[in-house]
């Protein structure tokens, strides 16, 4: 039976965007889009692509489908993933969930994966989104399905009815087993997610994204709450003061650096 | 491996392109009408026995083997013909007028070959010796079966042109074996195959042959010091033995050595009839390897691409792909995917190695050799291609056993290539390289997606976000809010204005070219110039998409380009990168956007040459002495040779130019896409380029292209040589903003 692995994927604000033209509502708590500068697939996600991808490499009969939940834009993302070589394309679209925190986020994601993706053998997430970089959709999603999760992953392979993943560890790797169906997030030491062939890009432009509501995954809106609250968005300030240490000696300098660094509680 | 290869001056190219002409046209009539004039009374008699010695018979023998070799010869070309035709159609015999034009300057006239000084003597003395003792056989035959005209002083002027054409390609001949086998010139790279060696022998032979035939027939005739009679009733002359002067030499020098009369006759008899094989043996092999360039290579000239929008290079203007829905393939990965000339250009390529020699990614230690690679082509061609031909004819399929792109011609041979046009410039064929690997690098990325992780990232980024500079800090509208801060305005462009100033990505979000941009925005604002910006609404031109293999992408942009500009009213544009300054001359009228495109090193020189920008005396530049490197995009493609130079030239500054210069230039190793994608291998082109800017005396680098700036700037860091000498980089807008705009005005804005 084939394989159907899952990849969830986002539109995030242009991660190159100068700093200069990254503004923030601070009242409404919203970042105002740079004008002119297009969002972009969230980093990882076309990595979890390309993971599911090199599975499909090695085992042949596997499908893969993406899904995003946001507004319309986010099309773009999963257009791209399809042109990649994906084979369907999902997109959850209610303005009723465009403040959807990483809780509703996942429980809305958890349930279009049981109910209209079903069966599914793999789900594959970034490791983060690169907009808000909390990296908890995807272990969360875990939770909520109640299936193990590998997280932060340079490799993902299925063998014999498990997916074996290496975590990148900060002083090496670590290989974990898990059986099917599983979580699975990627970092981007899997390496780059590859380009897309032209005829898949045509194709991918003409392939349907399926559009859902959450009335549609049997949700009811007002069932979902944030847990999560933002109190406050600002860009910090940075200030940089510079002091220059007086002395008539090298000795005398470093004495008085010393002093100072000290008064700081610096060392 | 990579050796300088030395460019002749301009006034030897030009030397030798006079004598070409001269030859051609001049100097043959002219020995002959001398002789004609020169020849004493006496003479009027004076003319030869064609068949002198020989049998009778032998008349027939030769025409009847000339037929035969005729036939023989015209099979060579059908036989390949027929693989090009395994290629895809393509028209190239448009505009006859001017493809005649060319093929007179550069087939029969030879034009490229002056490139090469030695080569082009060489080649000039056997093709206009070979040439001329070739019409003079055809003469004789006229004359000896047609209507005898070659008597008295007409037959004298022409017994002294066909001695001097035969000693010039002995010559010539004796050049090219000295060339290929004593000083072994690094243009033979590749060998000499047996029949490099065999053909120079041959000619030799025919030569030395025709001469002892001459040789040994004076010294029986003319030469036995008195007037006789040598059969057929023809009274010879010893007075008329000099007007050959090889044979009077060969015949004095063996009646000197006491040969006798019936050795000499002998001798003849032996040597005309080794002479008249080789010679027809000669002319089969004009159909076949690489003494066929003498027709195919003439072929090739005329069919060579024509440019609609006066490009100079086949390759400025590459061909678009004209319907992605209906395409089979995109690019050419496999033989059949070239066109019929693209695989003829294969074939014609004789190895002189001309294009090899101005390579910059061969010189610099690359896999990429344009000599090599159409080689490749040729052989896997010749491998296949009758197989191919004969599973067509018989109505089967065939599939070819190797790939071309990326198995024939290396994965690294077709991204190392900068599209700087050096071969395309350099081939007397006008085999057009560029296309042949773009074609093959569009095969590669978008059926495949096979390319460089640099050029990959590259692609992402300009489709993603519509330029190539990652990372940038700057945006479109950056330098206009800082000169606006400043309280200069540079207007935006609403249709009102005479130009577009195109920016491009480099000027506007790469800190050291904002200052180029800002330079030109003054001087436009200085001379009153009618101009607008389009800011935020630019987009890439295409230039790097297009040169990566990304055709599509190329497409979309440019098109969204071209919808701007007509909604906007736009007539004229003015760009400082020759990169957009070509794609948008000459490319974009392939998707129906038909604009004036000027660089603004041509704008800059009208406003300079209008009065309309004044040089301050002695300005800051006055005197210093500068070295101009020429941009590929703008020199070679594009023929821009002279307004940079007068720019440079109004601020006083002392132009020393480097070895290779104006269509010679050596690209600064940004091109064709390299600006973001990391060289293969070697030395870096831009340290090579840089090293010989350092060689130099001047100190300051002169440029007209954002990369250039950018290759230049980093050279002069790296390269010890230039750092040493503490060489900086200017665009030429800077150098004529530094002359122009006094120097308050320019601190404060």
């Amino acid at each position: 039976m084939a394989l159907h692995i899952v990849c969830c994927v986002k539109q995030v604000p242009d991660p190159e965007t100068p700093p200069s033209q990254f503004r923030v509502d601070e009242a409404q708590k919203k970042v105002i889009p740079a004008p002119g500068i297009a969002p972009v697939p969230s980093q990882y996600d076309p990595i979890g692509v390309e993971a599911a991808l090199r599975v499909r490499d090695a085992l042949g009969d596997v499908k893969i489908s993406v899904i995003s939940m946001g507004p319309e834009a986010f099309r773009d993302a999963i257009k791209h993933c399809l042109a990649m070589g994906a084979d369907e394309g999902y997109l959850i679209d209610d303005p009723a969930l465009y403040e959807a925190d990483h809780w509703v986020t996942a429980q809305v994601l958890a349930q279009a994966i049981k109910e209209k993706l079903s069966p599914f053998h793999l789900i594959i997430a970034g490791r983060q989104a690169v907009d808000w970089d909390m990296g908890v959709v995807g272990p969360t999603i875990a939770e909520i399905l109640g299936l193990p999760c590998i997280t932060i992953v340079k490799s993902v392979q299925v063998v014999d009815g498990k997916v074996r993943g290496e975590r990148v560890l900060l002083d090496g790797f670590e290989t974990v087993e898990a059986p099917l169906p599983a979580v699975v997030t990627v970092s981007n030491e899997l390496g780059e997610p590859r380009y897309p062939q032209l005829r898949q890009i045509m194709m991918a432009a003409r392939k349907q994204v399926t559009v859902w509501k959450a009335a549609d995954l049997g949700l009811d809106v007002a069932q979902l709450k944030n847990r999560v609250n933002l109190e406050a968005l600002y860009i910090p300030q940075v200030k940089v003061e510079t002091e220059f240490i007086e002395g008539d000696t090298a000795d005398e300098k470093v004495e008085k650096l010393l002093q100072r660094l000290r008064e700081a509680k610096l060392i | 491996m990579a050796w300088e290869p030395k460019v002749a001056s301009p006034r030897a190219r030009l030397a030798l392109t006079a004598a070409i002409y001269f030859s051609a046209l001049v100097l043959a009539p002219l020995v002959a009408a001398l002789a004609v004039l020169v020849a004493r009374q006496g003479s009027a008699e004076a003319t030869r026995e064609v068949f002198f010695n020989i049998a009778k018979w032998a008349r027939f023998v030769a025409y009847g083997a000339t037929g035969v070799v005729l036939m023989v010869l015209a099979a060579g070309p059908l036989l390949r013909a027929r693989l090009w035709l395994l290629g895809k159609g393509e028209v190239r015999w448009d505009r006859p007028w001017e493809r005649a034009k060319v093929f007179f300057l550069y087939g029969l006239g030879q034009g490229r070959l002056p490139n090469d000084l030695y080569a082009g003597l060489m080649h000039l003395l056997i093709f206009w010796g070979w040439t001329y003792l070739f019409i003079g056989t055809l003469m004789l035959a006229f004359h000896d079966d047609i209507k005898e005209f070659l008597k008295g002083n007409v037959y004298l002027g022409y017994s002294l042109a066909l001695d001097i054409a035969g000693l010039a390609a002995t010559v010539g001949v004796l050049m090219a074996l000295y060339r290929r086998y004593v000083w072994k010139h690094p243009k033979m790279r590749l060998g000499s195959l047996w029949d490099d060696g065999m053909l120079l022998a041959l000619m030799l032979a025919i030569l030395l042959s025709g001469f002892l035939v001459e040789g040994m027939r004076v010294g029986v005739t003319e030469l036995r010091g008195e007037t006789i009679d040598v059969g057929d009733g023809l009274v010879t002359d010893p007075d008329w033995a000099p007007w050959s002067p090889v044979g009077f030499l060969i015949g004095k020098a063996a009646l000197a050595a006491g040969a006798s009369q019936t050795l000499m006759l002998n001798i003849h008899k032996a040597f005309w009839w080794l002479h008249l094989p080789l010679a027809l043996g000669w002319v089969a092999w004009v159909g076949y390897g690489k003494l066929s360039h003498i027709l195919l290579g003439a072929a090739n000239i005329f069919f060579r691409r024509l440019s609609p929008t006066g490009a100079a290079l086949a390759g400025a203007a590459l061909v678009p792909i004209e319907d992605f829905e209906k395409a089979e393939r995109f690019g050419a990965g496999r033989l059949v995917d070239f066109t019929w000339k693209q695989l003829m250009d294969v074939d014609v390529c004789v190895r002189c190695g001309r294009c090899e020699a101005h390579c910059p990614a061969y010189n610099t230690g690359k896999e990429l050799t344009p000599m090599g690679f159409l080689q490749d082509m040729k052989a896997y061609m010749g491998q296949v291609g009758p197989k191919m031909w004969a599973a067509r004819w018989r109505g089967q399929s065939w599939d070819e056993e190797r790939a071309v792109a990326g198995d024939v011609v290396s994965f690294n041979t077709i991204w190392d290539c900068l599209t700087c046009g050096a071969c395309e410039q350099q081939c007397p064929f006008f085999i057009e390289h560029i296309q042949k690997l773009i074609d093959m690098r569009r095969y590669l990325v978008m059926e495949e997606a096979r390319m460089p992780e640099t050029a990959q990232a590259t692609l992402m980024q300009l489709e993603q976000r519509g330029h190539p500079w990652r990372g940038t800090q700057l945006t479109r509208t950056s330098w206009i809010e800082e000169l606006a801060a400043q309280g200069l305005q540079v207007p935006i462009f609403d249709g009102s204005q005479e130009y577009l100033y195109w920016v491009g990505c480099t000027g506007a979000l790469v800190e050291r070219n904002v200052q180029v941009t800002k330079a030109m925005a003054r001087l436009l604002l200085q001379a009153g110039v009618s101009f607008g910006v389009l800011g935020a609404e630019e987009v890439c031109s295409g230039d790097p998409a297009r040169r990566l293999g990304n055709e599509y992408l190329f497409q979309l942009q440019a098109q969204q380009n071209i919808e701007t500009f007509k909604a906007k009213g736009v007539r004229k544009i003015v760009a400082n990168c020759p990169h957009c300054f070509n794609v948008m001359k000459n490319e974009y009228p392939q998707l129906g956007g038909r604009f004036q495109v000027v660089h603004h090193t041509q704008l800059l020189a009208q406003l300079i040459s209008e009065g309309r920008l004044r040089v301050q005396d002695m300005g800051e530049l006055w005197g210093v002495m500068v070295t101009y490197h020429d941009p590929c995009y703008l020199a070679r493609h594009n023929d821009v040779l002279a307004a940079p130079r007068q720019v440079i030239a109004a601020t006083g500054a002392q132009l020393v130019e480097m070895g290779r210069h104006r269509k010679h230039t050596f690209c600064c190793g940004a091109g064709g896409g390299h600006m973001w994608v990391e060289e293969s291998g070697g030395r870096r082109v831009n340290h090579v380029r840089t090293e010989e800017a350092a060689s130099t005396p001047a100190r300051l680098i002169a440029v007209a292209c954002p990369f250039c700036l950018q290759m230049f700037e980093e050279g002069v860091g790296s390269v010890p040589t230039a750092a040493q000498k503490g060489m900086s980089v200017l665009d030429v807008a800077e150098m004529l903003e530094r002359s122009v705009v006094r120097p308050e005005v320019r601190r404060q804005a």
